[in-house]
């Protein structure tokens, strides 16, 4: 497969500062994820996947950090093909990718919303924060559309008024996006230079991208006083047909008034489609779901994996998908990465690591799912996932292993390529090759 | 539910509470013999013992505890207290002439309490760890341990007694004169607003002058609660999941602090500010003695020195009320803001 | 499927509560402000202790200060008095020491008092519920409806000043909090599995009560006590401050800030003439108080199980 690369950890280490002791977390996780594949994550709760890509978006709560590794995106591939590694950048420019080229969805829909905002406000803030510009143009065009009704007197002399404050804030976001773009263009530019000079640079970049939109002081005004705030209301009136639209195309019956509604106020699969519309507000590249289904009823477990199968087909380039059941993997994804403990343990198509798994851990996971045409008991993993703050030395998942070799307890074996795309990080193999 | 019958549910609740606190002070009250009683019904002023036996017996003291207590509850929906002796007037009017001074330093007091704490605590939460939050947390502990009257004094001593500034009482002579002269206007009886209204700066700079050091003395005490609030609530909404929703779809740090974090931590606030208006009310009683204002709280703590019954049954029943209706306020604001609460 | 637990089972030998309660200890000592806390009791405890030989009583009744004449103004510190004299010559030193074994008599009799009140109802009400429930509940909601101070002035006066009026007063006013904070803990316990499993086994309801629920809801009243201990001492030399507690020339620190108040200003020429006879009193309390409130802090913040792992 030669496909091109969408995001790519190197070596990833991200810890956790806890009162007891620094949780090792990831342990130097590398993967790929290719473009327009589904990528599945799987392994026992507890084993890094959700930090893996919590740290892709860098997004991981305190106390945790991350404390080594790259993470490279490609995420415009067709100019940008080093990637942008993001660890070296700004929260700015975080913020500014986050939502509008890669998303995420939530294991809980009802802790992962708001319970004070209103549906409606928490989808139209992925407008407000990628789409500004957007919202402005077409609020503006409403506008002028109604201008010729109504011609001139108040009605109109109030039209024209909202227009220009609302050009004046569009032209304020066109100024900083542009900014923005010059520096984000130098940036890329300067990617791998290391010498002393572009760093400099660099660091004056980036400390230039963390500064905010610069607002006009006459829109700033007009924002805080209470009658001439209405001069937004057009915006406003934009913003939620658009977020109506984007419910309605996720199929949710009755979007207006599902809207106006609060958190609470809906199930919980009603709740995880409005992450979902949160995730896909903006069309992203990369759509991350977070074990989606893992806290839902079977019948909405199916409803919400199907949604995303669809979007997967027509509005998400790519999904990274993360969960506890292997049958999932089976349905939904190309590639799959078992993960344990922290550490990558083997990652292969999902039809090879099926067929044929190869690391101890795979094979036990594999062997703990039901089959069609199986005899006798299932087989079971002995005990848990250890313990982060003194992981096992060595391979982390030698303690539970029936394989386990002297070698194992003393280092953490290397990741072997055994097939085309097929990654195994186990002794059993580093034996055979040195043979 | 909506918020309609929830108010009705709370008030219904109120009236309830408020018997029970009637009760409560009636209970306290038939503690007392029959003549320290006798003050919380006559509405004159000197009572000789020859006459005493005779009001015993007219205003029933010595009837079944119910009986009386029915015959008490009357008086006090009539609006009858007794007459105070430390006011050398019946009560009600002793309590029109010192409630609005309270009321006044209340007002002000209030919202500087609120905003410090909750200012305080934020930047504690924020910037979790970092000096400010240590200072912060410092302030909080230390807040929370000095006794309200040693900090006032201590503030008497260092600013009136040493610099010569802020001066005790509600007002200076100069200004008093001007309140007291027949040209100002009483309109509303808070002397800040009324000088306002009355166009007399000067009054309304002296009163102000004068509510320095208590509102300080206040501040510092009171506002330590709700920032230690503020902070530990803003740090668990800060660690909630929907704040990394809002990180993951691009929100920048301060919409992520303001809209997100700070408006579920402001609810926890928002009920210990309303407990704290309320216990204002009755920390008056300290603050007003020690600089000599006026107020319901120095009038209480006379009343009790001097064994003026009347007056300080009146004041609990009051004070009781007044924290009954803030609770009943703050629930109501609180459903308004958190849906969640209108429907359980 | 899901095995959220990450602890390692490598432990089984030591009991599940012996290792939260090492735990426990351990993270109270390694926070500096329990430890200041802790150190600022164990002194006032010594000073509690030796008070008798620190300052010996001179009268039968040792609350009673001696003092040296009549004179009015406050004399700084020296040899005679070490920490100075207040007005009318009584002793600072001997008004603080004894005053600390006041402290603590009013905060362990108050605290200890509201404990077993407390818990007694807040058993009653949280565990059978019902109208026991509705009643105690109810009970305790008018008392929370009067603000604390005031209704204490109302309740001194109604049964006479003094020391032990306003301990019992305390006692009166407090416990509704702790019978609040243990029985919304044992309604939660209440549905617990092991306690259906002690019902459906036969047990009686008191040694469900004595056994399975009182020992899962102490943490939180506990926490409470301790937190308590600062504000009852507060409130009882408030009260004596205004004069409705012990009488002029008693070991009561309230008492001995009350008779401060004159001094503030000071004497011509020099202003701060009398500073020590205001601040000496004022910061011992204060002392005391913040002892208790940082430790009943660190108390909280290690039992709390959503702050004990941070």
């Amino acid at each position: 497969m030669s496909a091109q690369h969408l995001v790519e950890t190197r070596e990833l280490a991200t810890n956790f500062y806890t009162f007891e002791g620094v949780v090792r977390a990831l342990n130097n996780v590398s993967l790929v994820v290719d473009q327009g594949e589904t990528y599945g994550i799987v392994g026992e709760s507890g084993c890094g996947k959700s930090v893996t890509v919590r740290s892709m978006m860098r997004i991981v709560q305190a106390p945790g950090r991350i404390d080594g590794g790259k993470i490279v995106m490609f995420l415009n591939a067709e100019d940008k093909a080093k990637g942008i590694e993001i660890l070296g950048r700004t929260e700015a420019y975080m913020a500014s990718i986050r939502g509008k080229d890669i998303s995420m969805i939530f294991q809980e829909p009802g802790a992962a919303l708001n319970p004070v905002l209103s549906v409606h406000q928490q989808i139209a803030e992925s407008y407000e924060f990628h789409r500004m510009d957007e919202m402005l143009e077409k609020s503006i065009a409403t506008l002028e559309a109604h201008a010729k009704e109504l011609g001139g007197g108040p009605a109109g002399w109030w039209n024209g008024l909202r227009k220009s404050l609302l050009r004046r804030e569009l032209g304020a976001h066109k100024n900083y996006s542009a900014r923005i773009q010059t520096i984000d263009n130098e940036l890329y530019k300067l990617e791998d230079s290391t010498d002393a000079a572009s760093l400099g640079r660099k660091r004056e970049l980036n400390h230039e991208r963390d500064k905010p939109v610069r607002r006009d002081f006459l829109v700033e005004f007009a924002r805080r006083v209470p009658f001439f705030a209405r001069y937004r209301r057009p915006l406003n009136r934009t913003v939620e047909a658009q977020v109506i639209d984007l419910l309605r195309s996720l199929g949710i019956p009755n979007p207006e008034n599902i809207a106006q509604r609060y958190p609470h106020e809906l199930s919980g699969g009603m709740q995880q489609r409005i992450v979902i519309a949160i995730a896909l507000a903006c069309h992203p590249t990369l759509l991350i779901a977070d074990e989606p289904t893992s806290n839902l009823d079977v019948t909405i477990q199916a409803q919400i994996v199907d949604l995303i199968r669809d979007l997967k087909k027509t509005a998400i380039s790519s999904v990274v998908f993360i969960t506890h059941d292997l049958g999932l993997v089976a349905e939904m994804c190309d590639r799959v990465t078992v993960m344990y403990a922290g550490d990558v343990a083997e990652t292969a198509t999902v039809k090879e690591l099926f067929r044929n798994p190869l690391h101890p851990y795979a094979q036990g996971l594999l062997d703990a799912v039901p089959k069609e045409i199986q005899e006798g008991e299932l087989t079971i993993i002995p005990g848990a996932v250890p313990n982060l703050i003194r992981p096992p030395s060595g391979c982390r998942f030698h303690p539970r292993c029936s394989h386990k070799m002297a070698i194992c307890e003393k280092e953490k074996p290397p990741t072997l390529e055994l097939g085309p795309g097929h990654f195994v990080a186990c002794h059993l193999y580093t034996k055979d090759q040195s043979k | 539910m909506n918020l309609y019958s929830f108010i009705v549910r709370r008030l219904l609740f109120m009236i309830l509470v408020l018997v029970g606190v009637s009760l409560l002070v009636f209970t306290v009250m038939m503690i007392l013999p029959p003549g320290q009683r006798l003050a919380a019904y006559v509405t004159s002023e000197k009572v000789t013992p020859e006459q005493m036996d005779a009001l015993i017996a007219k205003y029933g003291l010595n009837d079944p505890a119910p009986v009386q207590y029915i015959r008490w509850l009357g008086n006090v929906l009539r609006g009858e207290f007794g007459y105070s002796v430390t006011a050398s007037a019946p009560v009600i009017t002793a309590f029109g002439l010192y409630f609005p001074t309270t009321l006044e330093l209340v007002l002000y007091a209030t919202p500087l309490i609120i905003l410090v704490g909750v200012a305080l605590g934020t930047l504690g939460a924020v910037r979790k760890d970092s000096v400010a939050d240590h200072a912060t947390r410092v302030f909080a502990i230390v807040g929370y341990s000095l006794p309200t009257f040693w900090l006032g004094l201590l503030l008497l001593m260092i600013f009136y007694g040493f610099l010569g500034i802020f001066p005790p009482g509600t007002l200076s002579n100069s200004a008093s004169d001007v309140v007291m002269s027949s040209h100002f206007h009483h309109y509303t009886r808070l002397i800040t607003i009324d000088a306002i209204l009355n166009w007399r700066w000067d009054v309304f700079l002296d009163a102000l002058y004068h509510m320095f050091l208590p509102a300080l003395n206040l501040v510092i005490i009171n506002s330590a609660m709700i920032m230690r609030l503020m902070r530990s609530s803003m740090l668990e909404s800060l660690g909630q999941d929907y704040m990394m929703t809002a990180r993951a779809k691009g929100a920048d740090e301060k919409t992520l602090y303001k809209r997100h974090a700070r408006r579920n931590a402001l609810l926890p606030v928002i009920t210990v500010s309303g407990l704290t208006l309320a216990g204002l009310m009755g920390g008056m009683v300290i603050t007003e003695t020690i600089f000599d204002r006026t107020g319901i709280g120095w009038w209480m703590a006379r009343a009790a020195t001097q064994l003026d019954v009347a007056a300080i049954m009146f004041n609990v029943l009051f004070l009781g009320t007044i924290y009954v209706m803030i609770n009943l306020i703050v629930d109501v604001i609180y459903a308004y803001v958190d849906p969640r609460v209108r429907l359980s | 499927m899901e095995t959220t637990n990450t602890e390692q089972p490598v432990a089984k030998a030591v009991s599940p509560r012996f290792q939260e309660l090492t735990f426990t200890a351990k993270r109270l000592f390694k926070n500096p402000l329990s430890t200041i806390g802790l150190a600022i009791i164990a002194f006032f405890l010594i000073i509690a202790i030796f008070a008798p030989v620190i300052c010996p009583p001179k009268y039968a009744d040792p609350f009673k200060i001696p003092h040296s004449g009549w004179k009015i103004e406050p004399q700084p510190p020296n040899a005679q008095h070490l920490l100075g004299t207040t007005q009318q010559q009584y002793d600072m030193l001997y008004g603080m020491v004894w005053g600390t074994r006041g402290a603590f008599k009013i905060g362990l009799i108050v605290v200890g008092a509201n404990l077993i009140i407390g818990i007694l109802l807040g058993a009653i009400a949280g565990y059978f519920g019902g109208i026991v429930d509705e009643v105690i509940m109810r009970v305790t909601d008018v008392f929370y409806a009067i603000p604390f101070l005031v209704m204490a002035m109302a309740l001194v006066v109604a049964i006479g000043r003094g020391l032990t009026a306003v301990i019992i007063v305390l006692i009166i006013l407090e416990w509704p909090s702790y019978t609040r904070v243990l029985r919304s803990d044992i309604l939660v316990i209440r549905n617990k599995e092991y306690i259906m499993a002690a019902r459906a086994s036969g047990s009686s309801h008191f040694a469900i009560i004595l056994r399975h629920v009182l020992p899962n809801a102490m943490y939180s009243v506990l926490i409470l006590a301790s937190l308590n201990i600062g504000t009852t001492i507060l409130t009882a030399a408030a009260l004596s401050f205004l004069g409705l507690g012990s009488e002029t020339g008693t070991a009561d620190w309230g008492q001995i800030v009350s008779m401060c108040r004159n001094w503030i200003i000071g004497a011509p020429g020099n202003r701060f003439a009398y500073w020590y006879t205001v601040f000496i009193p004022g910061f011992v309390i204060t002392l005391f108080v913040l002892g208790w409130n940082l430790l009943g802090d660190a108390v909280r913040d290690v039992f709390d199980p959503k702050l004990r792992r941070k």
